[in-house]
């Protein structure tokens, strides 16, 4: 008769292969975003755009957008659908968090309202879409929320790099957002392995 | 001010000035500051300290008191490092050397225009004719550039200049505004609560409860400009305007979070130009706000936690205010107007109480107070002899009542009431009734945090006019004031 250790153990053993299997599927894609017009090529949002018939679980990770010395850290950053992000104010002085649209959709407008420093607030985005985040009393600052509809996204360095991680093979169409740039589009294939797509990024 | 001493010969000179006096407080532009410069200190926008420049709200409030630095934790904020004038090491070698200081990493200087247009009520014929003629629409004459210059050396040291550089228009005052220094915070020397205690001294505007060289308005407080004179009721002549700068020191505080505050002012009652006697004058203010935010975290903070975002708190707060000189006359004039006596003392004071009242969009304000000068008679006898008699007092009470709204934050609805009552005045042909009052319904719009269009309608007393004919009819000089305002 099997103990429930054993059945554990099993258990274990299986899902290890099976997640080794998949990770050997799973490839990577990374490059390099140039700028045509654009300041920088830093904090430029790339992800896989969204895959027909596919959903994605939300994911249990709580990123957290902090509001420190009077800016939105970071300034960019991307989430997949379903994702809660945790709004932290880190400043003795008060500060409100709000967008008035979701990639211009108003109806999905949003205030959070104020709290105090050290505390958290936290709010799920499950629309895909960019989240301008702004204050109402500090209008010099603002951020940015990218709701990926695919859990594959990557935020570009100082010098445009990304990497996205763990995508599964298949066809998909890369996508980029960024703060003052047109939005570029590029079909990839994704196989076993690292697949290098250099992207650029005009005004 | 002596012109209006023979009743009623020189009535049509009376009039005449009482016309330019209203011409001036009507077309006076606003003198009041807000400061870019510590936008580009601390990287942020005009809103933060202001929800209409340059009204303070209650962050600015306290960016103000704490001596033009953030309430807390300030050094994170700010993104141009200033310049150390020693290391901060040497106040240990103190009084062996000079005390470590530091100035501004970038010079702090800001600059205001404003520029209105004018569209005055048609004067009747013979005014036209009697009186310096005023045109039904008059562009941009009361342009005002000013200069500012504000921040902190070091830790307890801060400054404020504004010089109006006026070209022409009257709109500031033109000159120096205000120019001091102060010491924040003197009361840590006597174990005293933070900010309990400061000095400042130099030029400037008092503890008024409603600023008039910082208020958002197109045109001042009629009762600030009041001045006593007794014209061809007695001697009384007192330049003193309580809204004027003053060349003062003042001790002052704001314990309590800040919601209490006193101030203490020793001045020399001639508003910005030079001692005009040799006693000095005194000034006292209190004022307590009644924090009515609910919420304790929310009352204690420095804003209100709103559900849409940090606001002003929910607030009443009211104070008085006490203003005793000592004016003196027959001094200074050659020939002084009454040779034949000596200088004499002529008290006065100056006295009020105000009310704030601030819900959410709505600002609610109202101040009353009373002015009175003892005065003097002067009979001259036979071979000129001149001798002094008591006389009635000159007084007056009058004050102010208005409201503003934000319908947006960038549009703001101004009402305002402003009433004087000076039995003098009257006597000596200033108004057709014995109180001049004013309703001043307006707007403010903020093009941009730092941009903004106002307009200011006032509808306002009568005025007692002479016409060629030797006829006293009434006209209301009103006026609309609209223009643009900027600061960079």
């Amino acid at each position: 008769m099997c103990s429930v250790r054993t059945v554990v153990r099993g258990a274990a053993f299986a899902g290890a292969i099976l997640f080794a299997a998949g990770a050997s599927l799973a490839g990577d894609i990374k490059g390099k975003v140039s700028v045509q017009g654009l300041k920088s090529a830093e904090n430029i949002a790339v992800y896989i755009d969204a895959i027909p018939d596919k959903k994605f679980d939300a994911p249990v990770a709580k990123p957290v957008m902090d509001q420190s010395k009077m800016t939105f850290t970071p300034h960019v950053m991307v989430v997949q659908a379903g994702t809660t992000v945790e709004f932290l104010n880190s400043d003795p002085v008060g500060h409100n968090v709000y967008w008035p649209s979701i990639s211009g959709n108003k109806k999905l407008s949003h205030n959070l309202g104020t709290w105090p420093k050290g505390e958290r607030k936290p709010f799920q985005f499950n629309d895909p879409g960019v989240v301008s985040l702004l204050c109402n009393v500090h209008p010099e600052m603002n951020g940015y929320i990218v709701v990926s509809p695919t859990p594959y996204f990557a935020v570009t360095d100082k010098s445009g790099n990304y990497e996205i991680k763990n995508a599964p093979p298949g066809k998909y169409t890369l996508k980029t957002w960024s703060e003052d740039g047109k939005v570029t589009m590029q079909a990839v294939e994704v196989a076993a392995g690292a697949v290098t797509v250099d992207l650029v990024v005009k005004k | 001010m002596d012109t209006c001493t023979t009743f009623p010969v020189k009535l049509l000179i009376c009039v005449t000035s009482a016309v330019a006096v209203l011409a001036a407080l009507l077309l006076v532009a606003p003198s009041g500051k807000a400061i870019p410069a510590f936008s580009r200190k601390y990287g942020t926008s005009c809103t933060t300290c202001h929800s209409n420049y340059p009204e303070l709200n209650d962050f600015g409030e306290a960016f103000k008191k704490n001596g033009f630095k953030f309430p807390k934790d300030d050094e994170t904020f700010v993104k141009q490092d200033p310049v150390l004038l020693g290391s901060k090491a040497q106040k240990e070698a103190f009084p062996g050397a000079v005390y470590p200081g530091e100035i501004p990493g970038t010079v702090p200087i800001a600059f205001r225009y404003s520029g209105t247009f004018a569209v005055n009520a048609s004067q009747p014929s013979g005014v036209n004719q009697t009186n310096s003629y005023v045109p039904r629409t008059d562009l941009f004459e009361p342009n005002t550039f000013t200069i500012i210059s504000a921040g902190s050396f070091g830790s307890n040291l801060s400054f404020w200049i504004d010089d109006d550089i006026s070209t022409g228009g009257s709109g500031a005052n033109g000159g120096l505004g205000d120019g001091y220094l102060k010491y924040n915070d003197l009361g840590r020397f006597f174990h005293l609560p933070t900010n309990s205690l400061n000095v400042r001294f130099g030029q400037f505007e008092l503890d008024l409860p409603f600023t008039q060289a910082r208020s958002i308005y197109l045109s001042d407080y009629d009762v600030y400009d009041q001045i006593n004179v007794a014209g061809a009721a007695g001697t009384t002549s007192n330049p003193f305007v309580l809204g004027a700068p003053q060349r003062a020191i003042e001790f002052g505080g704001y314990p309590n979070n800040g919601n209490f505050t006193w101030s203490v002012a020793i001045t020399n009652g001639a508003n910005d130009g030079p001692a005009l006697r040799g006693n000095k004058d005194v000034y006292l203010r209190a004022s307590y706000k009644f924090n009515l935010e609910r919420d304790p975290e929310s009352r204690h903070a420095i804003q209100a936690a709103g559900p849409t975002g940090p606001r002003d708190h929910t607030s009443i707060r009211v104070g008085g205010f006490y203003y005793y000189g000592r004016n003196v006359q027959n001094i200074g004039a050659t020939p002084p107007p009454y040779p034949g006596l000596g200088s004499f003392s002529e008290p006065f004071y100056r006295s009020g109480g105000d009310l704030r009242f601030k819900y959410r969009k709505l600002e609610v304000f109202a101040l009353g107070m009373v002015g009175h000068d003892n005065n003097h008679t002067v009979a001259t006898g036979e071979g000129g002899t001149q001798t002094l008699f008591k006389a009635p007092a000159v007084t007056y009470t009058g004050g102010f009542v208005g409201t503003n709204y934000w319908f947006y934050p960038w549009l703001i609805g101004t009402m305002r009431y402003d009433f004087v009552n000076s039995p003098t005045d009257f006597f000596n042909g200033m108004s057709k009734d014995r109180t001049r009052n004013r309703f001043s319904p307006g707007f403010q719009i903020l093009v941009r945090a730092n941009i903004k269009i106002v307009g200011e309608y006032s509808y306002t007393w009568q005025l007692p006019i002479t016409d060629v004919r030797g006829n006293t009819t009434f006209y209301r000089p009103n006026t609309f004031l609209t223009g643009i305002d900027y600061v960079f």
